[in-house]
């Protein structure tokens, strides 16, 4: 019942689409404001069409209605309340249905906020939101239909269960955070084609979908970053990092964006780069769906990739229509967008931000191509080629610390120019830390490693170089009463550039978890209990391998001792091997998995993998990774979180 | 334009050929590697240095070493062909019979010695209902 109620709910929405683009066209004709308001209302009731759609999905997955097959095959009654609800985006169309939901969470959110106060966008924001909803809603409706029944002649008695690779709580968080940010990035590029279509491009405008990019960026960050820590933490190949086409197609919107939260600044400031903004704003979306298409279509082959319906050629026609559009109103708005201003120094905050920009977008690019290039190859002679991580390394590592330093240089620099002295002067004490740490790890280091080198000197630049910035503006609050009062009028002096700075220091420690995989280092053994081998400066000694049947698996508990050069126990290690499904008579449906140990400390974490199991011989096989570092990553994502969101938060009305 | 735009737009357009260059002109060898099917390889006689290769393992065909348990021989097939793979070193979980997989290492001699070996990620796990209990 209540999955016919969602089935129609999904219709409904689609016909007030259809009926918006409807009214529309009449508006359009007779300029009458009532059409315009219908137009409106019928976007809103196709979005609280949505709503009901996915909370009866929400519904059929907690009462674990089985006769759908996306609840059958998802959820088992096993499954634990917390991951009935995250099954909601643990498979194709539940997920499709969940992006709608949040679509239309942000349009509802933009026509009752941005457009009460721009109604003169109204009309092309209307036209666009109205074409991203009915695809959106012909795909859940006849491609991907998450309230699609089991074929009638079986009787499921119970459900598949969610994945145990996906029964992890950043898991079950990280998809709907960045959901929130590639649908975000929507509401980005309707705003931006709507104002330039509209002709109507005010400062307003400008400030307005700045916040809505910082909003977005929040989460696409947040978003990226969780990836990461599941992967580390789940997955057992010791990194967080892959540069797989999933991955990449979310960190290629994430750069645009991040380049037209900086140059748009140009714009509110002094009125330039309108057609470069337009561009980054529009092309965020345009990643974000070319990065869905790649990943949901099966044309590269990833090991993440979805295989199942035929959603390829769909969301290709959307691509095709979305960069046609763009492009079309790009070139009949390019004399509005021209702006007569230039930029005339290279050493002036908005050179620096040009280069950041160039940075950012070569990072872009190279990302792009490295990800495309299997099927560029394929259609050009018919080769597939594997492009590595070694591709993206060599090329975005330098290219990286050039942005590190970058990060130091924009701070120091002033808006129009900036002469040499004024330059000389505040560029003396960052250049001397860092040449200083640098001339450090030339001395202590045993082994020399040019990027590390370089890390080190751009990390110490940049944090002086903004830490240097707080500290000035530290000592011009001379009306507080003591350090701490001192330190909080000082950060909310200038939210939007403290924000960023934190941001930007939140991103330098990112660059310190990354200069820790420079002295990664792995083995693979095996042992008996009992034995212990000498690795990386530790003993690590097996003591015993008990097994164990827990309610939805089987497990293998290894217990080693961890003890360091001094004769000291540093810690106890108890990585599992778990058998999933074990009770199945059918070997093939039994699932191992690895569940990880690490002792983490913030100079390094000790990671290890409990891999196989010889129960003959009693041998357990283990592999150990010594990662430095690793948790400066982690520190640096939740401080760039914590920076934009500082960045973004409203400020109370002063009197 | 004005000197800065156009200078840095010189310097994109060298980087971004630079980029074309590594992969497409130069086909270094260390930064791609070309993925074959399984009847290609079958049918190759040469040696190759790196290849990448996707396929099936051949059931009844995982062979593991009684002295050393990380060390591992099985078929890939695809369709009829199939290649026999080396490997040492620990296995993914998912790694068993008729389970897909993508091997990477050097190809001598009809032998593939795999330094890389995955199966399907189950982050998107699109299985069918083979798992589900009915009646």
């Amino acid at each position: 019942m209540i999955s016919q109620i969602g089935s129609i709910a999904v219709s409904l929405a689609g016909g007030l689409i259809f009926s918006s683009f409807l009214f529309l066209g009449i508006y359009r004709k007779s300029k009458n404001e009532v059409y315009l308001q219908i137009s409106e209302r019928a976007i809103l009731a196709s979005s609280y069409s949505i709503f009901l759609a996915f909370f009866c999905l929400l519904n059929e997955l907690l009462i674990s209605n089985f006769n759908l097959q996306y609840v059958a095959q998802y959820t088992s009654y096993e499954t634990p309340l917390f991951f009935k609800v995250t099954a909601l985006w643990a498979g194709q169309a539940g997920s499709l249905l969940f992006w709608s939901f949040i679509t239309a969470l942000f349009t509802v959110t933009y026509i009752f906020t941005t457009l009460r106060k721009m109604k003169r966008l109204k009309f092309h924001s209307f036209i666009i939101i109205s074409f991203i909803y009915s695809f959106f809603i012909i795909l859940s409706s006849f491609i991907a239909n998450p309230f699609e029944p089991v074929s009638s002649d079986i009787i499921v008695q119970n459900g598949n269960g969610l994945n145990p690779l996906l029964q992890n709580f950043f898991m079950a968080i990280h998809p709907p955070i960045l959901y929130v940010g590639f649908t975000g990035s929507a509401i980005i590029f309707v705003m931006a084609l709507a104002a330039s279509i509209s002709k109507d491009i005010s400062f307003d405008w400008v400030q307005s979908i700045r916040r809505w990019s910082l909003f977005v960026w929040t989460f696409l960050s947040a978003g990226i970053i969780l990836g990461g820590y599941w992967a580390y933490n789940e997955l057992g190949w010791g990194g967080y990092w892959a540069w797989d086409p999933v991955e990449n197609s979310s960190l290629m919107p994430w750069l645009t964006l991040t380049a037209f939260i900086h140059s748009s600044m140009i714009q509110e400031k002094r009125g330039m780069l309108k057609k470069w903004n337009f561009l980054l704003a529009t092309s965020t979306y345009i990643l974000v769906i070319l990065g869905t298409f790649i990943t949901r279509s099966g044309v590269i082959s990833s090991v993440h990739s979805f295989t199942a319906e035929n959603l390829g050629p769909v969301f290709f026609t959307f691509l095709s229509l979305l960069i046609i559009y763009t492009i079309f109103w790009f070139f009949k708005r390019k004399s509005y967008l021209d702006t007569p201003d230039k930029i005339d120094s290279f050493s002036s905050r908005e050179g620096g931000f040009l280069y950041n920009n160039l940075i950012l977008i070569l990072m872009c690019f190279t990302i792009m191509w490295g990800t495309l290039f299997p099927i560029l190859s394929e259609a050009w002679d018919g080769n597939k080629i594997y492009v590595g991580a070694s591709f993206f390394n060599q090329l975005n590592i330098p290219i990286g610390l050039v942005l590190l330093f970058l990060m130091g240089i924009g701070p120091l620099l002033s808006w129009n120019n900036t002469s040499r002295n004024v330059l000389l002067s505040r560029f003396k004490v960052p250049m001397f830390i860092s040449f200083f740490s640098g001339l450090i790890y030339l001395i202590f280091s045993t082994f020399f490693q040019l990027y590390v080198f370089v890390a080190i000197m751009g990390v110490s630049f940049t944090l002086s170089s903004i830490l240097g910035e707080f500290y000035k503006s530290y000592k011009r609050q001379t009306r507080a009463s003591n350090f701490l009062d001192a330190l909080f009028r000082m950060l909310l002096s200038n939210r939007h550039q403290n924000g960023g700075y934190i941001v930007h220091i939140g991103i330098v420690l990112l660059f310190i978890g990354f200069i820790g995989r420079a002295f990664e280092v792995e083995k693979e053994f095996s042992l008996s209990p009992g034995e212990q081998i000498y690795f990386a400066n530790y003993v690590f000694k097996l003591n015993s391998i008990k097994s164990e049947a827990r309610d939805n698996h089987y497990a293998f508990l290894s217990d080693i001792d961890v003890v360091d050069n001094n004769n000291q126990l540093l810690t106890n290690l108890k990585p599992e091997k778990r058998i999933y499904f074990y009770w199945n008579s059918d070997p093939e449906k039994r699932q191992p998995h690895s569940e990880l140990d690490i002792h983490s400390t913030i100079q390094k974490d000790i990671y290890s993998i409990f891999s196989a199991y010889d129960a003959q011989k009693n041998i357990g096989y283990f592999k150990i990774m010594v990662n430095p570092l690793v948790n400066w990553v982690w520190i640096g994502g939740v401080l760039m979180v914590l920076g934009s969101l500082f960045a973004f938060w409203p400020s109370r009305k002063r009197k | 334009m004005s000197k800065v735009s156009t200078s840095i737009l010189i310097i994109f357009i060298l980087i971004v050929g630079w980029i074309v260059y590594l992969t497409n002109v130069k086909k270094d060898n260390s930064l791609t590697v070309r993925y074959y099917s399984i009847s290609e390889l079958a049918r190759e006689i040469d040696d190759i240095q790196k290849v990448k290769v996707g396929g099936y393992i051949k059931p009844n065909s995982i062979e593991i070493s009684d002295e050393d348990q990380l060390d591992v021989s099985f078929f890939v097939y695809q369709n009829n062909d199939s290649v026999k793979v080396n490997y040492y070193g620990i296995r993914p979980d998912l790694f068993k019979d008729d389970a897909e997989v993508v091997v990477s290492g050097s190809y001598t001699n009809n032998l593939i010695s795999a330094t890389e070996l995955q199966t399907k990620c189950a982050s998107r796990y699109e299985g069918d209902l083979k798992n589900i209990e009915k009646i």
